[in-house]
């Protein structure tokens, strides 16, 4: 409604929405069963249809409840991820179309994002199980220490197009991505999306170590939400940095509608190999990490976009 | 009916496993591994996760309730399976699919147990309980076990054991609160963790302030199936599955992977002959990665006379990183010195000193620190038979 | 205006419902399996549920501090090219000083909790 740029499509096409995020998230789960089979060595076919195959298991499989689990906010937990990724998505714009133009989108992303903390936690409190309760103790940790800085990385794309609406930052970038002069906060922001997901170096909460932690007494449907929440979170991650640092529809050639989702898509891919690739980060390192080199790193790259923004105006 | 019965064939096609590993049988649960990752299917890590509950070798008694009870934790569909040496591994594996996809068999299977907690689950034997075995009791049937006399100050609640479990009491912490602790075991049958080693930890929020080490079935011990034809090649594999276990631990997946595959053909006889190579490049990647020498460094550091002092042997000098890179480099010479080399194992690492060295860390660092002691599953086994 | 957000929290509902509902008609049963939390195969000798330890409580003081420093960086942030450098250099000098308070923090111990 403030940028004339994005139209406002009707209610039913979150329908179409919720479709293209399944989809994108079943392209990670598949890139990431094709990475691992490789890795393990296994058959060539397996990788392929590891996702399918995973979702007919925990769709036959029975649910599991423990002895006097806390089932509500077990439950509440496990089926929430899924539904805080469906609903940043709302305000991601698709080219040139958007379900919720709201003129805090990023504040919103915010909102959304938090509400992990909530949902990880519960999962793994829910379960009265000692391994499950470490898992949701080790995010709580992360998130401390990841939160502010992606906080304060998602404002300096809006300190440089001067407002809030995701949008209008998208349409700010036709001429200079966003990502080339911010990496800093675009690299931190990355580094939020995969804690949220609690995918590769932030895994510590579903970590073998703990026998699975969050996860460790899920299964059913009941997993089956929670391991689709994940990858949902990160496909809704990437696709929520395309709009704020990777020029959103912009590119030539190809419609912008397109030009979006190949670049959710390469996003996606990078943080799906990215998984193998590095190790976990213990929390407790993490912790400093984040408060004494992250949180003031992302400061000054604040600053400098905002003395950017400055002169320019 | 064509519809779920693609859904039944899809899903036993990627079933999960939880491997029990029986001291001593350490040559099967790696054949296990490399077969059932072979095709396809993966590593369980907990019961609720588990399709096949696969016991490699013969458990003692202990072990036996052990998983007695991660069975009666299955979801189900469920099947569980013994293998008694490597070369059943592939038959017995092809037993699990077909029961898998055996529906009348997994739906009688399901349909006994009942939702409650019937299912022979009750919380029996554990140590601070003065209750003796109690009968199977229905849903909701809990019972009030004589948990009263429980030292300490129990919270100001009139159930103190809902579910026949007693609720958890305060303990002394660090910081002078007094908040309350968990008492949690770690093994015998845990992710990467070492074959019949259990620790029980005193947990105070994520931090192990206590924790006692012992084994499971001390005088049950079958003679190392593998000591027998102690070679180079097969040292030089141990050390490589342990290297894996810690890498898989610190969260480096590829690396484990590799280290996992240079195991898998040192151990086949007619294995590709660039082990060595392999090998070598696997070190150097390790090496390389300053993150992982970041997350591992400065953990469970070992000087000369600590190692004196507790009786441990030469080889775990230094940091987990140190001991891992160590892993490797033992590995390697092995390889090399195959004809000469003249295997004598691993020396022994007393269990009372792997608890020592966890107390006060994580988790997380813990189980590191542990993966970091390139422990082989017999070697606690000659300091406990002292006792 | 929000009917997009409201039709996609309906979409969410219904796809959590979905789930469940075709899970109830294609799990081996249905209704779900009580049993003992995971604990390497030993029963738990208390229930998880408890006054945990959460160690890094100091931390979390600390971040609530910053995060209500967040409230005023989301408008700022819409208006700072208008406003000039003054409102850059107060917003930086207001963030400096709290960021002194956490490198305090840091010297005292407080994101330690190992």
């Amino acid at each position: 409604m403030s940028d004339p740029s994005v139209t406002v499509v009707p209610a039913f096409w979150a329908l179409g929405a919720a479709g293209l995020l399944g989809l994108l998230a079943s392209v990670a789960a598949i890139v990431d069963g094709l990475l691992s089979a490789r890795a393990a060595g296994a058959a060539a076919g397996t990788g392929w249809s590891r996702p399918a195959g995973e979702v007919a298991r925990l769709m036959w499989q029975r649910r599991r409840a423990t002895v006097a689990a806390d089932t509500l906010l077990w439950r509440t937990g496990g089926a929430g991820l899924l539904v805080m990724a469906l609903m940043i998505v709302t305000v991601v714009p698709l080219g040139a179309w958007t379900l919720f133009d709201l003129d805090v989108g990023v504040v919103w992303f915010n909102a959304m994002d938090v509400l992990a903390w909530a949902f990880v936690w519960l999962t793994g409190w829910g379960a009265n199980s000692a391994h499950a309760l470490v898992g949701g103790y080790r995010f709580l940790a992360y998130g401390l220490a990841y939160e502010l800085p992606l906080m304060f990385a998602l404002v300096a794309p809006a300190v440089a197009a001067s407002s809030l609406n995701v949008g209008t930052i998208a349409a700010a970038q036709q001429g200079l991505w966003f990502v080339t002069w911010m990496p800093l906060a675009f690299l931190v922001f990355c580094m939020g999306v995969l804690a949220i997901a609690m995918w590769g170096p932030f895994s510590a909460a579903v970590a073998p170590d703990v026998a699975g932690g969050v996860s460790a007494e899920l299964s059913g449907v009941d997993r089956l939400l929670f391991l689709g929440g994940r990858y949902a979170l990160l496909a809704a991650g990437a696709a929520f940095a395309v709009p704020m640092f990777l020029g959103g529809g912009a590119g030539p050639l190809l419609p912008a509608w397109l030009w979006v989702l190949v670049k959710t898509l390469a996003l996606l891919a990078a943080l799906v190999w990215l998984r193998r690739r590095l190790p976990v980060v213990r929390p407790d390192l993490f912790m400093e990490i984040g408060w004494v080199v992250l949180l003031p790193a992302v400061l000054l790259q604040d600053l400098l976009v905002a003395g950017i923004a400055l002169a320019r105006s | 009916m064509g519809l779920t019965s693609m859904l039944h064939r899809l899903a036993a096609r990627h079933a999960h496993v939880l491997l029990v590993e029986t001291p001593g049988h350490w040559l099967t649960r790696v054949a296990a591994e490399h077969h059932l990752l072979d095709r396809g299917w993966r590593l369980a890590q907990s019961p609720a996760d588990a399709d096949v509950l696969a016991v490699c070798g013969t458990p003692g008694v202990e072990l036996a309730t052990v998983a007695d009870r991660l069975w009666q934790q299955m979801p189900g569909p469920r099947v569980r399976i013994g293998i008694e040496s490597p070369e059943q591994v592939r038959h017995a594996l092809d037993i699990a699919e077909a029961d898998l996809r055996d529906i009348t068999r997994q739906q009688t299977d399901s349909r006994v147990r009942r939702g409650g907690r019937g299912d022979q689950t009750r919380p029996d034997g554990h140590p601070t309980g003065g209750h003796g075995p109690h009968g199977d009791h229905a849903k909701g049937g809990d019972e009030h076990a004589g948990h009263a006399g429980h030292a300490g100050v129990a919270h100001g609640d009139m159930d103190m054991a809902p579910a026949g479990i007693p609720l958890a009491n305060r303990g002394e912490d660090r910081d002078g609160l007094e908040l309350d602790v968990l008492h949690v075991r770690l093994g015998p049958v845990l992710a990467y963790w070492p074959a019949g080693l259990v620790l029980r930890c005193t947990l105070s929020g994520d931090v192990i302030v206590d924790a006692q080490a012992s084994l499971t079935d001390p005088s049950h011990r079958t003679p190392e199936h593998d000591s027998a034809s102690r070679s180079g090649r097969l040292f030089a594999a141990r050390r490589c599955d342990n290297a894996a276990s810690l890498l898989a631990l610190a969260g480096a997946h590829d690396a484990a992977s590799g280290a996992r595959q240079v195991r898998d053909i040192l151990l086949d006889p007619d294995g590709a002959a660039d082990a060595p190579a392999r090998l070598a490049r696997l070190t150097r990647t390790v090496r390389r990665s300053w993150l992982l020498r970041w997350s591992l460094r400065r953990l469970g550091s070992l000087s000369r006379s600590d190692l004196v002092n507790r009786d441990l042997p030469d080889t775990l000098e230094g940091d987990a990183h140190d001991r891992l890179l160590g892993m490797l480099d033992r590995a390697s010479r092995a390889v090399a010195e195959e004809s000469s080399h003249r295997a004598t194992g691993q020396p022994t690492v007393p269990v009372e000193a792997v608890a020592e060295l966890v107390r006060g860390w994580d988790l997380a660092t813990a189980r590191l620190i542990v993966a970091s002691l390139d422990l082989d599953a017999a070697a606690p086994a000659r300091e406990v038979s002292r006792v | 205006m929000y009917a997009g957000a409201v039709g996609m929290a309906l979409v969410a509902v219904l796809i959590v419902a979905g789930l469940y509902l075709a899970h109830r008609a294609l799990a081996i049963v249905a209704a779900p399996l009580t049993c003992l939390p995971f604990q390497s195969g030993w029963p738990p000798e208390e229930h998880a549920l408890s006054r945990h330890h959460v160690r890094w409580y100091l931390a979390t003081l600390l971040f609530l501090a910053f995060d209500v420093e967040m409230l005023f960086m989301y408008p700022w942030a819409v208006v700072v090219a208008q406003m000039g450098a003054t409102a850059l250099v107060e917003m930086f000098i207001f963030l400096g000083g709290v960021f002194v308070a956490v490198l305090w923090a840091w010297r005292e111990g407080a994101l330690r909790w190992v």
